[in-house]
């Protein structure tokens, strides 16, 4: 296209390339460009629509694990369920948490049953007094510390309050 | 009947590319050797996948109140339910199976040397992603074992350093299990990956041919490279009998066992013990090694490792030598590995049993 376009060299000084641009070449180019324009147009969309709402952050909230008068003291795995809206879906939401008390029933301690290596719920051994993960034989002491295994952390310990005489835990 | 052919061909110009795919000219050494129907076989075992997979989807419910029941209802109520189940479950571990042997042939045949890296490549790609079929199929069920594997699979996701809860997030649709997980894998299982494997098997077989079959490593075998039988129906016939006797196999394993369904998810059961299908049992037993901060060793640093030199493997193996008994380095490498994996696997059953 250009190179046609040119004003002639000097014939003593020599000829222009012919191939500096071509029509071709510069469709090419252009077709590239505009099929480039196209994939980002639905790439970037597509990305954003998959993400979804995958990444906002969850409220925590406070759920009832029994009457304290009730809960005994010894560490025993209370299982809750409340309401909640998963995506587009009204469910029931479950879960499990170690609920225990050192002092007689006076104040109580929560734990999280999720191992805090890759998810699987601990289970807790009387005999041994600890918390043992099935999964990958991660071990925890009655307050969640680890004692071997893989985990990385301790159990989470749940914030818990009284509320009309039942206990509450934030999850 | 030939005026038909003779009127299709005319409007479709289909008979020249079709002849020339069948008469394709198979080395005799490859025709009469067992080890060269793993590809095919793997590529039959995908076949009955995607249509004991279209048949499910004709029943299945992709919501985490519905799926549950209506693979119970498959298994148990609907007509020839338990054969297609289990044909399609019992048939994602002989794809995981024939895979890896097609992948190990190849391998101990220096098959991946150039010219063929790519289509090294291309299997490697197809491998993961026939083991990323099995990670998102066995959630389907909405069963103990699919959420509990599902729960620490995307936990793994999860111990990459930085970006591991951004990838978990990505992977569940969200902070916790449920039912933007459910359809994410659905929707990966059914249309992402059968078609990504698809497009992957078309490369493969088109590398293949194009350069033909790699040289030969016995002297036997040399001895009859200049000699060919036609890939229609020499060869052909071999797959279909190997074939028909995979999904007699199939078929029988079902009969034995129908596919096992269990109780349904319920993230409160500590009782329950968590166990992966068994091609992931080395992996999960590998994990149990890597306490605290070591974590992402075996999570992410490992499988990334094993990943990385499979892809490198044509581009630093660069050697002539093709016979695995004269190359004692990547010979022993995967002996060693494979060993590994059997030791791991075994480790892993005799702590459940």
């Amino acid at each position: 296209m250009a190179a046609s376009k040119l004003p002639p060299l000097p014939s003593d000084k020599g000829v222009w390339d012919d191939h500096a641009i071509t029509r071709r070449g510069f469709l090419e180019a252009v077709f590239g460009v505009l099929a480039g324009i196209g994939a980002l147009l639905v790439a970037i969309p597509s990305v954003r629509f998959l993400v979804g709402n995958s990444l906002e952050s969850s409220a925590t909230k406070w759920v009832e694990l029994g009457k304290v008068a009730d809960l005994p003291t010894a560490v025993t795995q209370v299982s809750y369920s409340t309401r909640a809206t998963d995506a587009w879906r009204e469910v029931t939401q479950r879960g499990t948490v170690y609920v225990s008390s050192a002092d007689g029933g006076a104040t109580f301690s929560v734990l999280d049953g999720t191992c805090t290596h890759l998810g699987c719920i601990v289970q807790w051994n009387e005999r041994d007094g600890q918390f043992v993960c099935p999964c990958h034989s991660g071990h925890f002491t009655r307050e969640g510390e680890v004692i071997s295994g893989p985990p990385p952390h301790r159990l989470r310990q749940l914030a818990v309050k009284v509320k009309d005489g039942a206990l509450l835990a934030e999850i | 009947m030939k005026h038909i052919f003779q009127w299709i061909d005319e409007r479709t110009g289909l008979s020249g590319p079709v002849r020339d795919f069948l008469n394709y000219p198979v080395p005799k050494y490859v025709h009469r050797n067992f080890l060269y129907t793993l590809g095919g076989m793997t590529l039959v075992a995908f076949l009955l996948q995607v249509v004991t997979g279209i048949l499910l989807a004709f029943y299945y419910d992709p919501s985490t109140e519905g799926a549950y029941n209506s693979v119970d209802y498959i298994s148990y109520q609907l007509p020839l339910g338990w054969l297609v189940r289990g044909i399609h479950h019992y048939g994602a571990s002989a794809m995981v199976i024939l895979a890896s042997l097609h992948m190990l042939r190849t391998y101990y045949f220096s098959a991946y040397k150039r010219p063929r890296e790519l289509n090294w490549l291309t299997g490697v790609m197809l491998l993961f992603l026939v083991l990323s079929f099995g990670f998102t199929g066995y959630l389907l069920p909405w069963d103990q074992k699919g959420y509990w594997a599902t729960k620490v699979g995307t936990e793994i996701a999860g111990s990459v350093p930085l970006v591991g809860n951004v990838l978990m997030r990505l992977m569940r649709g969200g902070a916790t299990l449920g039912q933007a997980t459910l359809t994410r894998f659905y929707a990966g299982h059914i249309l992402l990956l059968p078609t990504s494997v698809a497009l992957l098997v078309v490369a493969h077989i088109f590398q293949m041919r194009f350069h033909g079959m790699a040289p030969a490593i016995t002297k036997k075998a040399q001895s009859q490279a200049k000699i060919f039988v036609p890939f229609f129906p020499q060869w052909v016939i071999t797959d279909t009998l190997v074939g028909l006797g995979l999904l007699a196999l199939l078929v029988a394993m079902t009969w034995a066992n129908h596919a096992p369904l269990e109780y349904p998810a319920d993230p409160t059961r500590s009782d329950y013990v968590p166990r992966p299908e068994w091609y992931f049992l080395f992996y999960f037993q590998l994990l149990k090694y890597f306490p605290g901060v070591l974590e992402p060793v075996a999570t992410i640093i490992i499988p990334l490792f094993l990943f990385g030199s499979m892809v490198l493997l044509p581009f630093v193996d660069r050697s002539e030598e093709r016979r695995p008994w004269r190359k004692p380095v990547t010979t022993l490498v995967s002996i060693f590995y494979i060993v590994v994996i059997v030791i791991f696997t075994i480790l892993a059953m005799a702590a459940y049993a």
